[in-house]
């Protein structure tokens, strides 16, 4: 019975998994940028939920509704105003930069909210659905439904609309993409705009689920970047698959090798996988 | 085709760049009279963020009060209280340079230790080579003591000292429980508070069945947590801080874990823990060096425990725990330390310190051989009804011990 019931556990939790990673990859693969503020952005989405819920009474379902907008502009903003200007030199300088809007936005973060922990609790809780004595908290289940929701919208724009076929194309092939009239930098801005959107969703379903503060954006970072080099950047599906691989590793690390060596093994499957398949599980070889 | 302004690039440049970095500040005393200077490094940025600013609180009422009350006396002459504080960016080599900055540059008189066990270690050393007294507010591990150093004192004592009446007390109420599982971060005070509470279960004939550690920032405790439920111990001993007590008690609930004794070290002795635990917090019991409900009447300036609460409240509006409170008592023993000297001269300082036998508000203070204070009685406490009720000393009791955490 504890093998199902870790299995559960990291079927849930490599859904989360790849909710936190997947606005990362986006970035990353589009744009060939190391977004280093994603952490940051899904800390403030749930600060945007805790605030939401705690002062206004909005359920966090609500604001997603709200985080999907409001972070999409300040991305397309950040993008547009920031980014594009150095877009095309090495990705070092995209990195420092991206590392010093962090530094601002977190340090930000620890002034206005303190560095000290919240929690958003639901009233009533939604407590937890027991199906053959194997329980799933009933939060992290509807976390996933959304999770999987949102990779399905971001799956349907990238493959039906036009805005999304202009992103694939300026991710596979930059150069064809402008000689086909593709306005580069609005593509790119669109995209770090999805990727901000998309973490500030993640942050807001994160708030039912783990405690906020600003320090926690270091983790949610280190986790997106491992689920995107074991998924295959870019790729939606590969998120996923890559957060499940990731849960799954640790799941089993923590119980056969004792939790504190689950961290470590997912980092040493991070090394395999750079070394053997540095594609990842679901990219294409040549967008590593 | 990227057409870049330099002139705009750089002005963002520079002002995201003076906008992230952080200096040292200078907390001002009064200009005109003369002042004693008191050095604290402390975390202000990174990981340990919300610790430092604990720190800061207590020193920073002490400063106040004491400046309100005319300043320090020495030798019949008032002198005003300056804390200078740099930030060690949670950085253990950096607070060691720090405090030598502190001494060599800055011309501090006293200085106050930085956070915790590993950087007070490192940073008295420092200390100890230029003869600066040196009191640590948040230094518990018996290591750093045992350096057998003159000029280092600390106000926690030793880890055992919390899980012992912890034990005794589950064993006196709670008979049934036989079975232990004991759940710590990797990091130096909860593994220590962790390897006490197992040497104790043991000596008190308990069998533990599960000890683990987890890694620091671990995001999910989940598997975990299953196989602790597989076990089915009737005690669940888990020692981290705030953000991994909050998560591993909301997983225990997730999985629908019960127990009749669940102990958390160190996060129920803060309010923003109770606060964001909610109805989950019920029994959850803990120690800690020191609690607001205390009645210690002292002779040291904040006079009794609860007009240190009072005081505390009314400046910053939250309830006092034991990091603010320590803080604040080696503010206050110094200063008796240097009006008792009558003199600025730190060896003379140091003497006073070391033989030093008083109550004050925090409890009664004497320090042992090594510089650890070996006179407090820690109290175990429990959450009822979103509240902290101490269960021991029998002093200061407040309620009886409570089974079942659901």
């Amino acid at each position: 019975m504890l093998a199902i019931q870790v299995l559960i556990n990291a079927l849930v939790l490599g859904c989360l998994y790849a909710c936190i990673a997947i606005g990362f990859s986006l970035v990353w693969g589009v744009l060939n940028v190391i977004n280093l503020i994603h952490g940051s952005f899904i800390v403030l989405g749930a600060y945007l939920a805790w605030g939401a819920y705690q002062w206004a009474g909005i359920s966090p379902w609500y604001a997603l509704m709200i985080a999907a907008p409001s972070f999409f502009i300040l991305g397309y903003l950040l993008q547009r105003l920031l980014l594009n200007r150095v877009i095309t030199a090495p990705v070092l300088v995209t990195l420092t930069l991206t590392f010093g809007l962090d530094l601002i936005l977190n340090n930000a973060m620890i002034y206005y909210f303190k560095a000290d922990y919240r929690k958003l609790i639901l009233s009533p809780p939604t407590g937890s659905v027991s199906i053959f004595d194997v329980i799933v908290p009933v939060d992290r289940l509807i976390a996933t439904g959304s999770a999987l929701a949102l990779t399905f919208l971001l799956y349907l724009l990238l493959r039906r609309s036009k805005v999304g076929r202009a992103i694939v194309a300026v991710r596979l092939d930059r150069d064809a993409a402008v000689l086909m009239g593709v306005d580069v930098k609005s593509i790119y801005a669109i995209a770090f705009g999805l990727g901000a959107a998309l973490a500030g969703c993640a942050g807001v379903l994160m708030a039912l689920i783990f405690p906020i503060s600003p320090l926690t954006s270091s983790a949610y970072l280190g986790k997106a970047f491992v689920v995107c080099v074991l998924g295959g950047l870019g790729s939606v599906s590969g998120a996923l698959a890559g957060g499940i691989l990731l849960a799954l590793v640790e799941g089993i690390g923590s119980v056969y090798l004792g939790p504190a060596h689950a961290v470590t093994l997912s980092f040493v499957l991070l090394i395999v996988f750079l070394i053997v398949r540095p594609q990842g599980l679901l990219g294409r070889k040549g967008f590593e | 085709m990227l057409h870049p302004r330099p002139g705009f690039s750089a002005r963002v440049s520079a002002s995201l760049f003076l906008a992230a970095v952080a200096v040292g500040t200078v907390v001002p005393g009064a200009s005109a009279q003369e002042v004693i200077r008191f050095g604290a490094p402390l975390p202000i940025t990174g990981p340990l963020a919300p610790e430092a600013v604990k720190q800061q609180q207590g020193y920073d009422l002490w400063a106040e009060q004491a400046n309100k009350a005319g300043g320090i006396t020495v030798g019949g002459k008032k002198y005003k209280v300056e804390i200078v504080y740099a930030d060690y960016q949670s950085n253990t080599p950096r607070s060691v340079q720090t405090t030598e900055q502190m001494i060599t540059q800055d011309k501090v008189n006293f200085m106050f230790g930085p956070f915790g066990s590993g950087a007070a270690k490192a940073a008295s050393t420092i200390a100890e080579k230029y003869k600066v007294p040196m009191l640590a507010a948040t230094a518990s591990s018996s290591q750093v003591y045992d350096q057998n150093y003159k000029y280092l004192f600390g106000t926690f004592t030793p880890n055992d000292t919390l899980t012992t009446p912890l034990t005794n007390l589950v064993k006196a109420k709670a008979a049934d429980v036989k079975k232990v599982a004991i759940l710590a971060r990797n990091d130096l005070f909860p593994l220590a508070i962790a390897q006490e509470m197992e040497k104790s279960a043991k000596a008190n004939g308990l069998e533990v069945v599960y000890s683990e550690k987890y890694a620091i920032n671990t995001l999910d405790h989940s598997a975990t947590l299953s196989q602790i439920k597989s076990l089915a111990p009737q005690w669940i001993f888990v020692t981290g801080y705030t953000n991994d007590l909050l998560l591993i008690r909301k997983q225990m609930g997730d999985q629908q874990i019960k127990a009749g004794v669940v102990t958390m070290i160190a996060g129920p002795a803060y309010q923003e823990f109770i606060d964001s635990a909610g109805a989950s917090a019920e029994n959850i019991s803990s120690a800690s060096w020191w609690h607001p409900a205390e009645q210690y009447d002292g002779k040291d300036l904040f006079g009794s425990t609860a007009n240190f609460v009072k005081l505390f409240k009314d400046k910053y509006k939250l309830e006092p725990d034991y990091a603010h409170a320590s803080a604040a008592v080696c503010g206050a023993l110094l200063q008796m330390a240097i009006e008792k000297a009558g003199s600025l001269d730190r060896d003379k300082v140091r003497d006073e310190l070391a033989k030093m036998d008083v109550v004050t508000f925090w409890g009664p203070v004497k320090f042992g051989g090594n510089g650890q204070i070996n006179s407090l009685e820690p109290p175990v406490f429990q959450i009822q009804g979103g509240k902290p009720v101490v269960l021991f000393p029998e002093a200061i009791k407040q309620g009886e011990f409570k089974l079942g955490v659901n």
